[in-house]
């Protein structure tokens, strides 16, 4: 290991030199904390300071540093020392600005001050200089799964930007669904007609296109490795095999129509004349603009289409959600026939039509066309002489009705073609197994985590392409219902999120959201003790095992949440500049008051997205909260390795608090289940308190969002003031 | 329209019959269904059928109660609906349209005021050129028999006694009345009217 | 500053959601991207929601992350307080104009707050929509970006500008700072400039700018928030008593073609979501009623709507409401209209009208170049030469999720534009 040379740099703007002995304080970095070159600087973020900072790390060959003045989260642009190992104490926002008011006030920061300063120095000593994945990967290669219009939006997007791009389809030729279809839906001014689907033309790029190759006929047999390395079998239209090396993956694989036989109240599976979108398409294709006819011949004079058929439905025995585009294919069918022919009557019936945006000229031409809207509840459907007799409650005119019609279309909804639900119970899993579309070889199964009725789609409202596996991208129907305007564009990004996962890769860096972090998860085999609870607990299934049962990091997929290392009984997993020891030696560091002296220590372990900038945000808006407490950010409540809290309270803390984001359904972790895990594994501390002897209450996890600025100042103030109740910690003076 | 028969229902045989006979008979079709008319109207509370409503009878294809009913005769040409639509129909125009299609086909409700009214007033006025508010008001009393017109001229007679105190009414027009000096000019003008109408009629429908 | 900018930079016009993502999605796959936008901070409207659909989550906490990604990010260079105002060349070549406004405040400020403390002149906050006031030296939010002060241009010639410029202890106040134009040259621009809520005080039956207690959902939405002029209790404006029967109006403005002939899809969901905030507002029990045409809750969000729809404090009238009245006598709002499913007359009392406003584009009025396509509501699709493209709510009505689709989808084209000028570069090379 290189030599390590420190500096610390005390600012003392901001009322700090003013608020604090920074004699006692310097003496306190240079005699416990050990730090090589130290000085004060009246305004460090000043440019004059900064670059004479600069110039005294080059002088100086200093490694690392410490700047103790505000919150990490201020000032990043003046403190940004590449090459460097940087720890920051938080002297402003975390006491100057959070000590309460009062006749010990000076007392209680300079000692919150001190303590934060051991902390900066413990902390600083431990860091190591990411150095990025040496197993880094550069395949910049993009393979496809779909040849759809999504799949050869994506493809093509990625080649024009020159990536190297394979499709993988299962069909015998590209074009999806949308090559089915007679017209789409206008996408664009003026959102009056059907369009051509212009699917030939993408069809027709896409196998021009020099840097674009297909496997039609071809299904993924497996699927190994991570972003920059994957490699994936592929079983060919004639019995062979072959292995594609790419660096990222995008799957496209689209839907299937909900099956209309599962309608037969509506006269799905009843009668040929009841057909459904897609039905219709087929039948607008053949008869190639002349007015359509059904399957016997006969031309359609009524066609009535209910929407919503098998959808929204809310007895669990369809599919719950609305698709979205079906008011909009709907109202284009509807024109088909009056395109053909005028008089024949188009009606459609909805409860809730949906054409967002500019969907509503489309509809307002549909009604200048003279279709029909009628909105009611469609009952049953039943034939009646050579047509069909549709019977409905028309809520408007609050009537029992019915219209008879040569044809019946039914819009049902899209199913996602999504493979295996991998959070099925593990005996139902290895039955569905047999549909899993990616067949990735990972220890968390086969295909991608689905979020809500089957679709893959993200859970973050902020970040639409966040799946749980990076490197590996959902777009188009799979991802979300959709059109195929929507399904074009979605792959556009899609195309984006994998040529970004190949250039970090390719680099050794971090995806969203620790985009750019060069650390990465180091384990000591030596000492593991193959209980597989990293392998378990990724939330982004990163971690592989091998034929011995040890845990195999595959860095790429990682994203550097440290949930593994909170999950390590045995604690051999770390990061360059986050492990078990940077923050266990910063809470082995404080001065302990003794117990008489009734000041009580509580540890706050703070999710540094939320919990962190919250605690912020209230000190800056002079919200209060006791100085009993240090705060510790973290990656994420699931990297807090239960080994910080046992030695915090050996170590005389009276009390834990934990401030993760919200869990369950609604979760609100950006690394899905952190929260969740850390609230798993407390559950199991309250044994070991009771070995300790200590009460329950001197561990607690709480949910706090970013904006609890009020409320988060108030559970410290309860929680110390709970500490004072129990009484100070027995384990004080045994450490 | 029997409950069974729902040969003719939601098809477009009687709206395509307002567009080619009723003054903005085309408009009906873009109705989406909002209500804003109908809770715009001043008369809402006594009419039975909304304008939306009537629009959405009209697809549903039910000739007789649309046109044998008595609500857009109510219409008093507020237009606030007009002013609201969203979709920008021309409310007022297709109740006036649809009220007169009625009366044409001898669908419109016997006795209805505004219908009387306007019929009267109608026949009144193009005889002569001039409104002969004595016989004008009497017809209008008098049209649903002896006794009710007695009663009702009975009833407004204070409002008579003053207006003929001011020289408003003039008992004499009962028998004669006064005419405009061309009255033949206004006939002519009204024949040119229904021939223009007529012709533009057959070539766009309305 | 021209040398920060070459043909293969990327210019990205707006900071918000949309522009954010847009500008970290290519600086993340290696591009040089220069950031500009008009306001003192980045965030934009998002920044003012209080919470999102359908999750109830909070705008802040991807805002933090976005944020995040940005310091960390040497490729973006941002420009805040600063307006596009010419735009010429074409695909591959632009040169662009940016008029940078003072702030007054430079980049030694530390944001220690000590201007503030000696400043006593308010101006409305236009954080909270103008509903409360703020000092006029101020941060203007919490997660602002960059983390500086801003000085009012309304205290300058005042002693209290002299009084702040004193009590600054880093010399970061400069009251002689005046209006600056800079010239880029870019090769490809994604117009994020994103969107606004139509002018209720048009829909006139409605009563905005009549009756203090008709709002709009925008405003609603600070109302609800804790950081906001009421600190998250629901009031009625017209007399500070929390409201406690409240209608939603949806459709206010779109779907309209006397206001905006587009549905703005978000507004059902929207409205949605704010009666949601009732259970954490007046827990006692506020009813909300929704008046509406058609339920737009597509694709999963239908889950929510039926979860609203089972929630016995919410009533759903399907019905374009016609007009409003004020009841002098009960101080209440008379809401008439048609039940149209069936057709039932009403006039509801409710002490609290939001009216779901609908969004144009923020572009509508202003002078944009000549060569951008724009459709028949203002919103962008893009540019005639291919290079300019738009993204978010500037290129079409669209929820925080989708919008940062767009971006996404938004920063691939404008990538390939910058690409190619690259790769033409190299060959003349």
């Amino acid at each position: 290991m290189s030599e390590i040379k420190t500096a610390a740099v005390l600012c003392t703007g901001c009322g700090i030199g003013e608020a604090l002995d920074l004699k006692e304080l310097a003496r306190i970095a240079q005699k416990e904390g050990k730090i090589g070159v130290l000085r004060e600087d009246p305004q460090a973020c000043s440019a004059a300071s900064v670059a004479a900072l600069h110039a005294e790390i080059q002088e100086q060959g200093l490694t690392h540093l410490l700047i103790a003045g505000c919150s990490r989260r201020a000032k990043t642009e003046a403190f940004n020392f590449p090459g460097l190992a940087l720890a920051r104490c938080n002297w402003r926002e975390g006491v100057l600005w959070s000590v309460p008011e009062g006749e010990n006030a000076p007392e209680l920061r300079q000692e919150m001050a001190a303590d934060y300063l051991r902390m900066g120095c413990a902390e600083l000593k431990k860091l190591k200089l990411p150095q990025a994945n040496p197993k880094a990967a550069g395949n910049r290669r993009i393979l496809v799964l779909g040849g759809g219009a999504s799949g050869l939006t994506a493809a093509l997007a990625a080649a024009d930007m020159g990536h190297e791009a394979v499709i993988v389809e299962i069909a015998p030729q590209l074009g999806g669904w949308a090559a089915q279809w007679w017209r789409r839906t206008p996408w664009r001014a003026p959102y009056a007609v059907p369009q051509p689907t212009g699917i030939d033309e993408l069809v027709r790029r896409a196998a021009d296109h020099p840097l674009l190759r297909c496997h039609l006929g071809a299904t993924v047999l497996e699927t190994r490795g991570a972003p920059g390395r994957f490699s994936v079998d592929i079983a060919t239209a004639d019995q062979g095999q072959i292995t594609e090396e790419v660096g990222a993956i995008i799957q496209a694989t689209g839907f299937t129509p909900y099956p209309i036989e599962r309608l037969p109240e509506l006269g799905g599976g009843m009668s040929p004349w009841v057909i459904d979108q897609a039905g219709l398409e087929s039948l607008a294709r053949a008869s190639d603009g002349a007015p359509i006819r059904r399957g016997d011949g006969r031309p359609v004079r009524t066609v009535v289409f209910i929407q919503c058929a098998g959808q929204r439905d809310a007895t669990g025995r369809h599919l719950a959600y609305c698709s979205g585009h079906c008011c909009a294919t709907s109202v284009k069918q509807a024109m088909y026939f009056k395109a053909a022919q005028s008089d024949v009557d188009t009606v459609v019936l909805y409860t809730d039509l949906r054409l967002p945006g500019m969907g509503e000229d489309f509809y307002r031409s549909a009604q200048t066309q003279g279709v029909t809207f009628v909105k009611g509840e469609a009952k049953a459907v039943t034939p009646q002489g050579e047509g069909l007799r549709v019977a409905f409650r028309d809520l408007i005119l609050d009537t029992d009705s019915a219209v008879e019609a040569d044809l019946v279309v039914l819009a049902t909804g899209q199913v996602p073609r999504s493979g295996t639900d991998i959070d099925l119970p593990e005996e139902e899993r290895a039955v569905a197994a047999a549909n899993s579309v990616l067949k990735l070889a990972y220890r968390q199964g086969p295909d991608l985590p689905q979020l809500k009725y089957g679709f893959t789609d993200s859970h973050f409202i902020c970040f639409p392409y966040e799946t749980r596996r990076t490197g590996i991208y959902s777009a188009g129907p799979v991802r979300r219902p959709m059109d195929l305007a929507q399904a074009m564009e979605d792959a556009t990004g899609a195309a984006l999120k994998a040529i970004q996962a190949v250039e970090s890769a390719a680099q050794g860096r971090a995806l969203h959201p620790r985009s750019g972090d060069l650390s990465y998860p180091m384990v000591r085999l030596e000492g593991c003790t193959q209980c597989k609870r990293c392998t378990v607990e990724c939330p982004f299934g990163a971690i592989d095992e091998d034929e011995n049962r040890y845990p195999v990091f595959n860095e790429s997929r990682c994203r550097r949440c440290g949930t593994c290392m909170g999950a390590c009984p045995v604690r051999v997993i770390s990061f360059e500049n986050y492990s078990v020891d940077t923050v266990g030696s910063q809470i082995k560091s404080i001065d302990m008051p003794d117990e008489f002296s009734e000041k009580p220590r509580v540890l706050v372990l703070a999710c540094e997205n939320d919990a962190y900038p919250a605690l912020d945000t209230a000190a800056m808006q002079g919200r209060r909260y006791s100085a009993f407490v240090r705060v510790i950010p973290v990656r994420c409540l699931g990297s807090v390795n239960t080994i910080w809290i046992t030695d915090a309270l050996n170590g005389g803390w009276d009390g834990v608090m934990l401030l993760g984001c919200k869990k369950g359904e609604d979760y609100q972790c950006h690394f899905v289940r952190g929260s969740e895990m850390a609230a798993y594994r407390l559950s199991k501390i309250e044994d070991t308190l009771k070995q300790m002897g200590l009460e329950p209450e001197r561990v607690a996890t709480y949910e706090v969002a970013i904006t609890d600025v009020e409320r988060l100042p108030r559970l410290i103030d309860e929680y110390v003031a709970k500490m004072f109740e129990i009484g100070m910690s027995p384990m004080k003076g045994f450490a | 329209m029997s409950e069974a028969d729902h040969s003719s229902a939601y098809r477009r045989e009687f709206l395509a019959e307002v567009e080619r006979e009723v003054e903005g008979g085309t408009w009906v079709k873009m109705c989406m269904q909002c209500g804003v008319c109908a809770g715009s109207c001043p008369f809402g509370p006594h009419w039975e059928h909304s304008p939306q409503k009537i629009f959405m009878m009209i697809r549903a294809g039910q000739r007789e109660a649309v046109l044998r009913s008595e609500s857009m005769w109510l219409c008093t040409s507020c237009y606030n609906c007009v002013v609201r639509c969203p979709r920008q129909l021309p409310v007022t125009h297709i109740m006036h349209g649809l009220a007169s299609y009625a009366q044409k086909l001898g669908l419109a409700p016997k006795l209805q005021a505004t219908r009387d009214f306007s019929l009267q007033f109608w026949e009144n006025c193009t005889r002569t050129g001039r409104v002969n508010e004595m016989r004008l008001t009497l017809g209008l009393y008098f049209r649903e028999g002896l006794v009710a017109g007695f009663k009702q001229a009975w009833a407004m007679r204070t409002v008579a006694w003053g207006l003929l105190r001011a020289g408003r009414l003039n008992p004499a027009e009962l028998v004669g009345g006064h005419r405009c000096a061309d009255a033949n000019g206004i006939k002519a003008m009204l024949a040119k009217a229904r021939e223009i109408e007529a012709r533009r009629k057959a070539q766009h429908g309305h | 500053m021209n040398a920060i900018a070459t043909n293969q930079t990327l210019l990205v016009i707006g900071g918000g959601i949309s522009g954010m993502s847009a500008a970290l999605e290519a600086a993340e796959c290696g591009a040089e991207v220069v950031l500009v936008e008009r306001n003192a901070s980045l965030g934009g409207r998002t920044a003012q929601i209080y919470r999102y659909f359908p999750k109830l989550c909070h705008p802040l906490c991807g805002l933090e992350i976005n944020l995040r990604r940005l310091r960390a990010n040497p490729r973006v260079r941002v420009l805040t307080l600063a307006e596009v105002t010419e735009v010429s060349g074409r695909r591959g070549n632009y040169r662009v104009q940016v008029k940078l406004a003072p702030r007054y405040v430079n980049e030694r400020c530390t944001a220690c707050g000590e201007c503030a403390k000696v400043v006593t002149r308010t101006i409305p906050n236009p954080y909270n929509q103008g509903l409360d006031t703020i000092k006029a030296a101020y941060l203007p939010h919490a997660l602002a970006h960059p983390q500086r002060y801003v000085l009012d241009a309304s205290l300058l010639g005042s002693p209290e500008a002299e009084a702040a410029r004193a009590a600054c202890p880093v010399g970061a106040i400069d009251l002689q700072m005046g209006v600056e134009t800079i010239e880029l040259s870019v090769g490809s621009i994604i117009w994020a400039t994103g969107w606004k809520p139509y002018d209720a005080v048009k829909i006139q039956p409605y009563g905005y700018g009549r009756y203090l207690d008709v709002v709009t959902s925008v405003e609603f939405e600070r109302l609800a928030d804790p950081r906001g002029p009421t600190r998250g209790r629901i009031l009625r404006p017209s007399n500070g008593e929390p409201a406690t029967n409240i209608a939603f109006i949806q459709c206010a403005g779109s779907r309209d073609e006397n206001h905006l002939r587009h549905c703005s899809r978000v507004c059902c969901m929207v409205s949605l979501k704010q009666t949601q905030y009732l259970r954490e507002a007046a827990p006692e029990g506020a009813q909300a009623t929704v008046y509406y045409i058609d339920i737009r809750a597509i694709d999963r969000f239908e889950n929510f709507y039926q979860q609203v729809r089972a929630d016995a404090r919410v009533k759903f009238l399907k019905s374009k409401v016609a007009r409003i009245v004020h009841n002098a006598q009960s101080g209440q709002l008379v809401l008439h209209g048609v039940d149209t499913e069936g057709y039932h007359r009403y006039a509801r009392e409710h002490d609290l009208v939001v009216l779901a406003v609908g969004m144009e584009p923020e572009t509508n009025g202003l002078d944009l170049p000549e060569d951008l396509i724009r459709d028949a509501s203002g919103f962008i699709e893009g540019s005639s030469d291919g290079g300019q493209f738009g993204a978010g709510g500037a290129a079409a009505p669209l929820d925080v999720n989708r919008a940062v689709q767009s971006a996404t989808a938004a920063a691939l084209r404008a990538l390939q534009v910058t690409r190619a000028a690259a790769r033409a570069e190299e060959l003349k090379g």
